[in-house]
């Protein structure tokens, strides 16, 4: 048996089989992803002094840099950053517990919390900085539980955790369509974050099938997978626009 | 001090005493698995399913959510009564009492549920029945039971188990039976 | 104890320990101890283990747009906004979302204050009877629409005051500014709507219009057509104001000019634009001079001819708004801007200016009342004028500038609050009667921007209500009955959805609406159904732009208040509004442009805070002629040097633990003076910066940058 490094496929001939597209260029910032998110995702606050140590949970969050200096100053079109569910997962071969493992399935980065130990070998290995760790048990106080998504576990203290491409969703649309003998229609379903965005700057569907609202929209021109340089083959292209 | 005690623990006296506690504990833990295993107590005591089953009702009947979604579901409370309601037998059964105190109250039964699986674990019914399981083949013979105890553990290699026969040589079955995402998300 | 207790034998105790605790304990998944309670009795429409879905309409701001909750077993999971809805298609904003945040909170008001609803009613009706009708009076927020339906049909049926809106989205809004701006220009009043989609070039003067302001979804699908349009090419948008907020930060160019010039700055535009096009100089731009303005403004004559030169080839549409309508000058600026669109002529086109349509059940235009208004109410409160005050659907001793008084005044009268929240007001309130959450309650909003078609929007509980809190018009209803005599007659109703079927029920004769029905409850049940009704027929106003050219408008110079250096511009938090504090992921949610979470923040030009001494998380004190407050420093690179800003949001003494004792709120700053259009003029003032004390480690404003800070220090002052 011989140790053969894995080859590194250039991000065009990468289909996987979900993806994303992000318009940064109407991307206002307005956090509705964000919201949408932690409210599907059963995502857990952490309070304004943990958020000061870089700990809250966003598995969505908006960048933007400062570019220039008063008056000439310009703030960089706003960045959605998300887990760009990588063909070639960086967090994926450090991962000591198999916690984080690809799904052929899905072409999805999965994190199973189940395996988890919390070494965080993933987050320090995930050139993106998507990942997020429960450092504590996260008070919700009663009745807030009342709101948790049912399809969606309930992370503990010690477990990392990222976005998911809303994995729950995916299935209850193949579920759906499964019980009715068809094929999941493009723009069935969606994730939260782009069902939330109110500039529908965030596009989501099957890469593998041209025929996708996704596919045409990243098939555009001009669009830039982030970090494409290190192979790491992700799902998600920007359109910077302007 | 801890040096004395634990030359004391390799004399044979001392080994015995270690055998008796590890024997105490070890019996305590087995206890401990045991207990878990068992049928637990329900808001109606000794409710038989095995009599349900004998008059012929589908499980679907009472619990239908099982071939349209994740849940199968406990029936409400008001479906209970408007059988029990009618046969003469049951309406006023000492048995029944607590089904009758709680319709007639407003108060809820609380039933524990048995078959279970973690929370972490995100399993659908109705994808299994889809795939031509039947109840039984993984709740056993409820015809026989009295409450519900499950069968076997239902723990990951279980499932696992039956997903890896279920797909056999399909490879693109497997790939998604055998996926993580499938169950944990 | 002489023996050593090694290190090998503590942890074989401690290794032998840990197994028996893990044996004895770690048996079998603690869920097994988990009770399940069945439906007493399933809704016919329920179905086991799924999901329904109910449409509803949100409460988060006066908006009105759709939603479409997610239920599971009886609790609330997820909103999503209705697809149908002609106001948002589908989208919601951070707050919609969050709403479940406020439903499941855990501070709410639980239950009246009487102890039982009982005496809660006979409370309300002995108030109604025993104060004469001219002493009682209604404070309520700009939503919901149903709820001032029904106070103003008792007041009138009565002689009580009629209720009064207020909120402190309204206020920086400036909606009384726009109406009046509107009337003067166009002899017209109206809440302006402006095509952002249909656009070519937009030239927004302080309008924050893609955060909280008038109807942000609508604005945040006008400014992706502006930006997206199939046909046509990328639209140009150009912001004017004095800090960079997170609409101007998508603008092309931010042009950062003098707060309270932004009037002027239009004037100057519109004559270059005038002497490029050639004709005579039209009247209204006649009398400012560009070069004048340019040195005022704080920008360069070059910036404007430039700016300028766009009139030539593209229509330009140009907005008022934010914090330049909050000047003393701000009715003239909100003039000056609406007048620059005469040159595109855009006055109810495509990519133009109109007035917002009228909801289905509306025959007037109307706005919440102004800061002016406002003020002579608090004055009617201390002469002893009012002598029992309903305040519902407002925070006003925190939405209200504390300068105003009203806080003071509440002495002088027996207060009923309504809130669904302990808020500050309700901690004053001699009477807290608490109304359910939007979530669980009926109602119809009246949709008053945003969409061309005239929109009701319908609301009904999508969970049964999680504590024991009544419906404010169910109470009044009830009151109104004890009460007797001419007050049951205003209000010959069971209860609230009669009061609604009542309202409802008058469109079903309208033709070409978004349904029909034959019979009132069926109406009713696809109004509920849909989520509201709307007529297919655009009815946005066209404004008469005809005499704007050779109208006159005031080149008015900003007045400022105070001894201060810096001129001062308060923002709405874009992501927390007014009422969003309680709600933890709000809090949690990094504002767009600064990305600081839980906490206020004073922006400061960083060659500005050099100068003074001062770093990021300083603590400063920021002193006008009204207030001091206290906050931590942000080097902002996007605001002018000689301007400091904060957000609004923040500061509350009550309202429950995510809000309490938090941040500081800009509000105590304000001075009592107001625009022609009875506005406050919130920016209109200068205050002074002290530094209180210098940055120390471990204490500062969370920040989504120092997420890096996980590994190690914060990656640096800058950033």
């Amino acid at each position: 048996m011989t140790n053969a490094i894995p080859e590194v496929k250039l991000a065009e001939e990468h289909v996987g089989k979900w993806g994303m597209v992000i318009n940064q260029d109407i991307c206002t910032g307005c956090q509705a992803c964000v919201a949408a998110c932690a409210m599907e995702n059963n995502i857990t606050f952490v309070g304004e002094e943990d958020s000061g140590y870089g700990r809250s949970m966003h598995w969505i969050r908006i960048e933007r840099f400062w570019e220039g200096e008063y008056p000439e100053v310009k703030m960089t079109p706003n960045q959605p950053m998300l887990c760009q569910q990588c063909g070639s997962a960086p967090c994926e071969p450090v991962c000591p517990a198999f916690a984080t493992v690809h799904s052929t399935a899905e072409s999805l980065n999965l994190q199973v919390y189940n395996r988890c130990v919390g070494t965080r070998y993933c987050a320090n290995n995930c050139p993106y900085q998507v990942r997020s760790f429960n450092w504590r048990d996260y008070e919700r106080p009663e009745p807030l539980p009342n709101q948790f998504n049912p399809d969606v576990t309930v992370r503990r203290r010690g477990v990392m955790e990222k976005c998911t491409f809303c994995i729950q969703r995916i299935h209850k649309a193949q579920d759906e369509a499964k019980s009715e003998g068809r094929e999941v229609m493009d723009g069935e379903f969606t994730t939260a974050c782009a069902q939330a965005c109110p500039a529908t700057a965030i596009t989501f569907g099957r890469t593998d099938d041209p025929q996708s609202l996704v596919s045409q929209l990243a098939h555009k021109g001009h669009g830039v997978k982030h970090l494409e340089e290190l192979g790491t083959l992700p799902s998600v292209t920007y359109f910077k626009g302007g | 001090m801890i040096k004395k005690l634990f030359d004391w623990l390799k004399q044979p006296l001392g080994l015995i005493a270690v055998g008796i506690v590890f024997l105490a504990v070890f019996s305590a833990a087995a206890y401990g698995l045991w207990t878990t295993q068992q049928a637990p107590e329900q808001p109606v005591p000794g409710f038989p399913h095995k009599t349900h089953v004998a008059f012929g009702i589908q499980c679907l009947y009472c619990h239908p959510g099982a071939s349209k979604g994740p849940a199968a579901g406990l029936p409400s409370q008001a479906k209970c009564w408007a059988c029990h309601n009618q046969i003469v037998k049951t309406r006023d059964s000492a048995l029944l009492a607590p089904l009758k105190d709680a319709v007639l109250s407003g108060q809820s039964l609380e039933w524990v549920p048995v078959a279970i699986v973690p929370d972490f674990v995100q399993f659908n019914h109705r994808a299994h029945i889809a795939a031509g399981k039947n109840c039984e083949d993984c709740h056993g013979d409820v015809s026989q039971m009295g409450i519900y105890e499950n069968p076997q553990v239902m723990n990951m290699g279980w499932c696992l188990n039956c997903h890896i026969e279920t797909a056999g040589d399909d490879q693109e079955k497997l790939i998604k039976l055998a996926d993580c995402g499938t169950c944990h998300y | 104890m002489t023996e050593q207790f090694s290190r090998r034998d503590f942890l074989k105790l401690a290794g032998l320990g840990a197994a028996t605790t893990a044996i004895l304990t770690g048996c079998g998944p603690a869920s097994r101890y988990v009770k399940r309670e069945p439906y007493q009795q399933m809704p016919e429409y329920n179905s086991v283990g799924q999901s329904t879905y109910y449409a509803t309409t949100c409460r988060e701001c006066a908006a009105g747009c759709g939603l479409v909750v997610r239920t599971y077993q009886g609790r609330a999971l997820k909103t999503e906004g209705n697809a149908n809805h002609p106001l948002n298609l589908g989208k919601t904003c951070a707050r919609g979302q969050a709403t479940l945040h406020g439903l499941y909170n855990p501070d709410r008001v639980q239950a009246p204050s009487t102890g039982d609803w009982d005496s809660a009613i006979q409370t309300v009706a002995d108030a109604l009877k025993n104060y004469k009708p001219g002493e009682v009076a209604f404070l309520m927020g700009m939503a919901p629409d149903h709820l001032f339906d029904l106070v103003s049909d008792l007041a009138n049926a009565t002689g009580m005051n009629g209720p009064v809106r207020y909120g402190a989205l309204g206020m920086f809004e400036a909606r009384a500014t726009l109406s009046k701006a509107a009337e003067n220009l166009f002899g017209q009043a109206g809440l302006p709507w402006f095509d952002l989609g249909g656009a070519q070039v937009v030239f927004s003067f302080g309008a924050n219009f893609l955060e909280t302001w008038l109807s942000p979804l609508p604005y945040t699908r006008g400014f992706v057509g502006l930006r997206e349009g199939e046909t046509k090419l990328r639209g140009t948008f150009v912001q004017f104001e004095a800090r960079m907020s997170a609409t101007g930060a998508k603008a092309d160019h931010w042009v950062p000019v003098r707060p309270g010039t932004e009037g002027l700055v239009a004037l100057a535009i519109g004559k270059l634009a005038s002497e490029l096009r050639g004709g005579a100089m039209p009247r209204v731009f006649s009398s400012v001079n560009p070069a004048e303005v340019a040195e005022s403004a704080g920008v360069e004559l070059e910036a404007l001819h430039h700016l300028a030169e766009m009139f030539v080839n593209f229509n330009v549409l140009a907005i008022p708004g934010g914090a330049a309508l909050g000047q003393s000058n701000g009715l003239e600026i909100a003039e000056a801007v609406l007048a620059l669109n005469a040159l595109s002529d855009n006055f109810g086109k495509p990519g133009g200016v109109y007035l917002s349509a009228l909801a289905p059940n509306q025959t007037e235009t109307s706005r919440p009342a102004s800061a002016e208004e406002m003020a002579a109410f608090v004055e009617k409160m201390k002469s002893g004028a009012i002598k029992a005050l309903f305040v519902h659907g407002v925070n006003p001793v925190f939405e209200l500038p504390a300068a105003l008084g009203f806080k003071d005044a509440l002495a002088n009268v027996e207060l009923f609050s309504f809130a669904t929240f302990p808020d500050e007001t309700a901690a004053e309130a001699k009477h807290v009667f608490p109304d359910h959450h939007g979530l669980e309650s009926w109602g119809y909003q009246r949709v008053a921007t945003g969409v061309s078609l005239p929109v009701l929007s319908g609301a009904q509980p999508v969970v049964s209500p999680f504590y024991d809190t009544r419906a404010t018009a169910d109470v009044l209803i009830a009151a109104a009955k004890l009460a007797g005599g001419k007050f049951a007659e205003a209000l010959p109703f069971a209860d609230e959805v009669e009061f609604i079927q009542s309202k409802v029920g008058a469109l079903m004769s309208e033709a070409s609406g978004s349904f029909s029905a034959a019979d009132a409850a069926t109406f009713m049940a696809y109004f509920q159904q849909y989520g509201g009704w709307f007529k297919n027929a655009d009815a946005l106003i066209a404004p008469d732009g005809s005499g704007v050219l050779n109208g006159n408008v005031k080149a008015a110079e900003p007045e400022f208040a105070g001894e201060g250096e810096f001129f001062f511009v308060p923002f709405v938090s874009p992501t927390l509004a007014e009422a969003g504090a309680n709600k933890p992921w709000l809090q949690e949610l990094p504002d767009p442009t600064t990305t600081v979470m839980w906490n206020t923040w004073v922006e400061i030009n960083p060659e500005t805070a050099h100068e003074l001494g001062l770093q990021n998380d300083d603590m400063v004190r920021i002193v006008s002629e009204a207030g001091e407050v206290e906050a931590y420093v942000y080097l902002y690179p996007a605001i002018r040097p000689d301007t400091i800003a904060m957000p609004f949001g923040q500061g509350h003494t009550a309202y429950g633990r995510y809000a309490e004792k938090r941040g500081a709120n800009p509000a105590d700053l304000f001075g009592v003076h107001f625009n022609e259009a009875g506005d406050l003029a919130f920016g209109g003032m200068k205050v002074k910066v002290e530094k209180v004390r210098a940055a120390q480690s471990g204490v500062g404003l969370a920040r989504l940058e120092s997420r890096i800070g996980v590994y190690g220090e914060a990656l640096g002052e800058e950033h």
